[in-house]
């Protein structure tokens, strides 16, 4: 079971190394990708971005518009030939945008993407999932579903057996006047029948009674989960992308992330990301990468 | 100037004591804070709800209510609609409430501003203390309008303005925040940003500075350019009030407080005074200060109306 982010360097060291492309590296990518390359993680792939360093035992090949090599590392992955896409330096912009592109992005039909971030526990080793927290701005009931699945994917993938999950909403009562605590309930209905294989999903839950077993008692609320959490789930675009950075800059606490539900894992290239920490990011891709590049 | 919670607690010993009418505390830890706020005078309380109940959870504590006056009522709906009834016919300058769920305080105070035609968007303000800051941060709206439009969100935004500047900043600086991020699509939280900006530009909420930034990392960073260093982000840079996009994102970050090192409090301002609104999950240290923040702030609102 791994409960740090030097447990997934050590993982992803130990497992057969997965093609990483990254387009338009600058370089903070390339320190990170050569990093990766030597400890055995990762076989970078770059196109186009900052001059290859003399003896980089790597591929570089050329690309002088960025944009141009965005597309050409997205087929490079959803052709079989690389097994993680990384982002470059270049705009962050064009980068979502070709990610989520329907015709030439990472997307695979009957699956949705999501954005998954880690965080390390600041007083115990462990870490925590929270998701989705960079793709989807509104989310139905069908696409939170996949959400959590992907979340899933990657708990099981860090060797967490029965993954605990809140369903997070403002209040925890069913309340068909605020939708989240509707489609939070629905999915813990689900969790209950053995749609997400062996987790246990709690929902509605709101923040504290997910944080603090003895607030949930205040509240008479009963569950598995409350105070012991590795998984929350946002309801909302909004939501999720301004906890992801409150987490960071009130808790002060790391992160790293990465995109599942597509063709191949993504690493995105995001401010509030470390950059010691952005060679755990790799990692965790490559850990989360199945055969043939997907995320299984 | 109010900048910490303690300051809510030295002003209190000197406004108070304030007639408060205390809506169902029947859970010790809301009565010790009841208790608490009468010893050190912030509050005399006016205590409503199933006297049983009460009593039994005034014994529990050792808090003698004989000299108080209790009016006894059942149910949850009647006993708030009583509470804030009195604090909008001008009875007691401020409610709060104890074990009963908060959705039915929002409910009395909504119909009580509709029949008073404040034209007033019932709304929560949230502080938070962040130690080391030289000021409170106030998210809003944290506990009523679940997915406010502009026009609420304009509301809300005069409202917590109006508060801040009760603690004595004139020109407090506002966040609009949304989840919008380069390349993830149009979002109605930013596209609400750009008019809020502009209404703050023409004076519509009083003195006031819309921030240009929507996001932490951009309040944080100064843009999305830059990469964060744990040792060196600057909470300084936090403007005094964040707006958040809808009520789920304004709960589940409030109360963080559980995880980090923050207190919290929290109040609605109604027209007529303020109401306290603890948390059901929270202990009596916390609901003590809200209380505090409470008498001071009725106090000044009082001060406003003359």
């Amino acid at each position: 079971m791994i409960r740090s982010f030097d447990g997934i360097i050590a993982a992803a060291a130990q497992a057969p190394p997965r093609t990483v492309v990254c387009p338009d590296p600058g370089p903070g990518e390339l320190a990170v990708l050569a990093e990766a390359a030597r400890r055995g993680i990762a076989r970078p792939w770059c196109i186009g971005g900052a001059a290859a360093p003399p003896g980089a035992p790597f591929r570089f090949d050329p690309e002088e518009d960025p944009r141009a090599a965005v597309r050409r590392a997205l087929e490079a992955v959803k052709g079989g030939g690389a097994d993680v896409l990384m982002e470059g330096r270049g705009p962050g912009e064009a980068f979502l945008e070709a990610l989520g592109d329907p015709r030439e992005g990472l997307g695979v039909k009957g699956s949705v993407m999501s954005h998954v971030s880690v965080y390390p526990l600041l007083k115990t080793e462990r870490l925590i999932l929270v998701t989705d927290t960079y793709i989807n701005n509104r989310p139905d009931l069908a696409r939170k579903q996949q959400i959590l699945a992907n979340a899933l994917s990657l708990a099981r993938r860090l060797g967490w057996e029965v993954p605990k999950v809140a369903v997070l909403a403002a209040i925890e009562q069913v309340n068909p006047g605020i939708p989240s605590t509707v489609d939070a309930a629905v999915l813990s209905k689900m969790g209950e029948r053995g749609q997400f294989g062996r987790a246990v999903v709690e929902g509605p839950i709101d923040i504290d009674c997910a944080l603090s077993a003895t607030a949930a008692q205040r509240k008479g609320l009963k569950s598995a989960v409350t105070g012991d959490v590795d998984i929350y789930v946002v309801p909302d675009g909004d939501t999720g992308c301004l906890l992801a950075e409150a987490l960071v800059f009130f808790g002060r606490m790391e992160t790293i992330g990465c995109v599942l539900g597509g063709v191949a894992p993504a690493v995105l290239n995001l401010p509030y990301v470390e950059e010691k920490n952005r060679l755990a990011a790799v990692a965790l891709a490559c850990l989360a990468a199945g055969k043939g590049g997907g995320n299984g | 100037m109010i900048r910490c919670l303690g300051d809510f607690e030295r002003l209190a010993r000197e406004k108070g004591p304030k007639r408060m009418a205390v809506l169902a505390p029947e859970d010790e830890e809301f009565m010790l804070a009841v208790k608490r706020s009468w010893e050190l005078g912030y509050i005399e309380p006016v205590l409503v709800g199933d006297g049983e109940r009460i009593v039994r959870a005034a014994a529990k504590v050792g808090f003698d209510t004989s000299p108080f006056t209790l009016i006894a009522a059942e149910g949850h709906q009647a006993i708030s609609d009583l509470g804030i009834g009195m604090l909008f016919d001008g009875e007691l300058p401020i409610a709060g409430k104890g074990q009963i769920p908060t959705s039915y305080i929002y409910r009395s105070i909504i119909r009580r501003e509709a029949k008073a035609a404040s034209g007033m968007t019932v709304s929560v303000v949230t502080f938070w203390e962040i130690p080391g800051l030289d000021h409170l941060v106030v998210m809003t709206d944290t506990g009523v309008n679940i997915n406010p439009d502009l026009k609420a969100k304009r509301e809300i935004v005069r409202n917590a303005v109006f508060v801040y500047h009760l603690l004595g900043f004139p020109r407090p600086k506002v966040a609009v925040l949304s989840g919008r991020r380069p390349g993830g699509g149009p979002m109605a939280s930013y596209d609400d940003y750009l008019a809020l900006r502009e209404a703050a530009q023409a004076g519509e909420f009083g003195d006031c500075e819309v921030v240009e930034a929507t996001s932490f990392t951009e309040i944080f960073l100064g843009g999305r350019g830059g990469r964060v260093v744990k040792e060196e982000i600057d909470d300084g840079r936090l403007p005094h009030i964040l707006l958040v996009p809808c009520l789920d994102t304004g709960n589940i970050i409030c109360k963080l407080d559980f995880f980090l090192d923050v207190n919290r409090s929290s109040l609605v301002a109604t027209s007529r005074g303020p109401v306290c609104i603890p948390a059901r999950s929270d202990f009596s240290d916390s609901i003590v200060q809200q209380i505090a923040m409470c008498v001071v702030l009725a106090d000044r609102m009082g001060k406003e109306g003359e």
